[in-house]
């Protein structure tokens, strides 16, 4: 039997860790690594190269076809297709919907979600379990779906107009708007953010929640200084995959948004496809890329510090 | 006394609302397939009718959308557990230098925004001749499933009692044993989610799929973005209960997991 070193970590427990590095670890992560590496890394450095201007090479065949192609005049390449999105009105007004719908909408998902998962774990019930499990629904929807019937139910003959109509009420149509976004973008990033942070909460000991009641804790400072700083990390996950998930989302500000202006993710499929503009689509992918790594980087930093608290790392 | 009553209305108007505002276009999307027809701004459709169903089956686009679906998410789901379950046990069990590096990588890879990057793929596919062939879309359509498979697995592995194992050796079990009959049963639920997670991932991926396989290969969500436009809402209905039938059926079994925190622990770096 291989042998095994214990060590106590700074609450105390015993950890048992193989000993020394294993390379049957390091063989098992080539494959899917390789995966993530030609088919996403690859790519995405190809593209970078493209969007400077490398326009030889593997970047032959689609700037031949594709249109306003700029062609790198410094051996670095050239910022030109960057200046032609910065400068592009279009692009400043996508880039403000897609920032208001972002934030607007995982604000919205993330109290929602607090609140289910609060109420749920200081009061219970069956009442709670249902709002959970009303809210865990739209993960059973796939997102095409999610987005049509949404689109028919707020749209100019769908259900809430037909609804108020009865009573001489003339609801606005709702599709073709930034709010119709906000609507699909909370109903498709409720489930995982319910899931995180109420299972976060769950994993509080009822002896905190109780001690601070018997000092005499009011139920609002049981819920601001025990069960959220205690739930930080899994609600700083569940916001960075939500704002993640909005920022590049495609299928619902498709269906369900304006046509001008739009979310990137669909403004950077029309460059690329209808408007033939490879080069100026690639940048935008590079902007909202820039835009969700600074949220990922918030996500791991939050992950380590906490690993390294509880004495994992 | 008076202060619970408010809650407990307020409660009940909240619970009323999500309901609503959840509920309220599945329903109302469900209904219009088996609506023969329905005038605006009526609540309730013309008549009813099964006529719309058979106009799905019989249509061949939409039912070869439906076979393409069934054969390709199966085998995405198959590879990607070949390809990710071993690593998936590394990262949870086994302590090798640049561990973390790898399941950063992993996210990472994830959070540039899907349409980009397809894009971007797009060029390498050409240049692969992979582009509207089979095979490109299985790639595509597995990229989306990495993640589940490494992340989710990963945590359940790390969450097998070391203990358990240890007197299941002292009794004198072999370690394949060992692994079969206590790290994987107990690791299980973990990777039963994230099957399920992956399998709806490929399931329902339409974005990549529809750039890479279009217009040789349709799968039924790439088939949604161009029947919404050409085919009455029933149809688009009927399809759509269609497509959500595994979804349900798969998110019902692993259902217990996944609000029992599998789904939530698998995304905690350990």
């Amino acid at each position: 039997m291989r042998s095994r070193k214990s060590t106590s970590t700074k609450r105390g427990f015993l950890v048992r860790k193989d000993e020394g590095p294993s390379l049957l670890g390091l063989a098992f992560s080539i494959p899917p690594l390789l995966l993530v590496l030609i088919f996403v890394g690859l790519p995405i450095l190809i593209g970078l190269t493209f969007s400077l201007g490398f326009t030889s090479g593997p970047n032959r065949v689609v700037s031949l076809i594709g249109q306003q192609i700029h062609k790198k005049n410094h051996w670095w390449g050239t910022f030109a297709a960057y200046s032609d999105v910065i400068h592009d009105s279009r692009f400043l007004g996508d880039l403000g919907l897609t920032l208001f719908v972002t934030i607007l909408s995982t604000i919205l998902v993330i109290l929602l979600s607090l609140s289910i998962a609060l109420y749920q774990r200081l009061i219970g019930g069956k009442k709670s379990s249902l709002l959970v499990t009303l809210s865990i629904i739209p993960l059973f929807v796939p997102v095409v779906i999610s987005a049509w019937a949404i689109h028919t139910f707020y749209g100019g003959d769908g259900f809430m107009r037909s609804f108020f109509s009865q009573f001489g009420i003339n609801f606005p149509t709702l599709t073709s708007t930034p709010s119709a976004i906000v609507i699909g973008t909370v109903w498709t990033s409720l489930p995982f953010a319910i899931l995180m942070i109420s299972s976060g909460l769950q994993g509080i000991p009822d002896a905190l929640i109780e001690s601070a009641k018997d000092c005499g804790a009011s139920p609002i400072r049981v819920i601001t200084n025990i069960l959220i700083p205690l739930a930080k990390t899994p609600i700083i996950i569940a916001t960075s995959f939500t704002a993640i998930g909005i920022l590049g989302s495609f299928t619902i500000p498709l269906f369900l948004g304006p046509n001008q202006p739009t979310m990137l993710g669909v403004e950077i499929s029309n460059f690329f496809g209808s408007y033939n503009r490879p080069q100026q689509s690639l940048v935008m992918a590079f902007m909202v890329f820039m835009i969700a790594s600074g949220i990922a980087i918030a996500y791991v930093w939050s992950n380590v510090k906490s690993a390294r608290e509880s004495g994992r790392i | 006394m008076k202060r619970v009553s408010i809650g407990r209305v307020a409660i009940n108007i909240g619970i009323l609302i999500l309901a609503f505002f959840i509920l309220g276009p599945i329903v109302w999307l469900a209904v219009h397939a088996f609506a023969s027809d329905w005038k605006y701004p009526n609540l309730y459709p013309s008549g009813i009718s099964f006529h719309w169903w058979s106009k799905v089956f019989l249509d061949s686009a939409l039912a070869t959308a439906i076979r393409n679906s069934l054969i390709i998410s199966p085998i995405v789901v198959v590879i990607s557990m070949i390809i990710c379950l071993p690593a998936a046990y590394a990262a949870g069990r086994l302590n090798y230098p640049g561990r973390k590096t790898f399941m950063v990588g992993i996210f990472s890879a994830n959070s540039f925004p899907k349409i980009g990057l397809f894009a971007a793929i797009a060029t390498l596919y050409y240049a692969l001749n992979l582009m509207g062939t089979f095979l490109g879309v299985v790639i595509v359509q597995l990229l989306g499933t990495i993640i589940y498979m490494t992340w989710i697995p990963a945590a359940a592995f790390a969450a097998v009692p070391r203990n358990l194992e240890e007197a299941a050796r002292d009794a004198g079990a072999s370690k394949f044993r060992v692994f079969r009959t206590i790290t994987l049963r107990l690791a299980m639920p973990g990777i039963l989610v994230a099957i399920v997670m992956s399998f709806l991932a490929s399931f329902d991926e339409a974005q990549g799929s529809y750039l890479v396989g279009a217009p040789s290969i349709y799968t039924m969500p790439t088939e949604m973005y161009s029947l919404v436009q050409n085919y009455p809402i029933q149809v688009a209905a009927v399809f759509s209960i269609l497509l959500a039938i595994p979804s349900v059926l798969l998110l019902s079994l692993a259902r217990k997991h996944i609000m029992g925190g599998q789904l939530a622990e698998g995304f905690q770096l350990k």
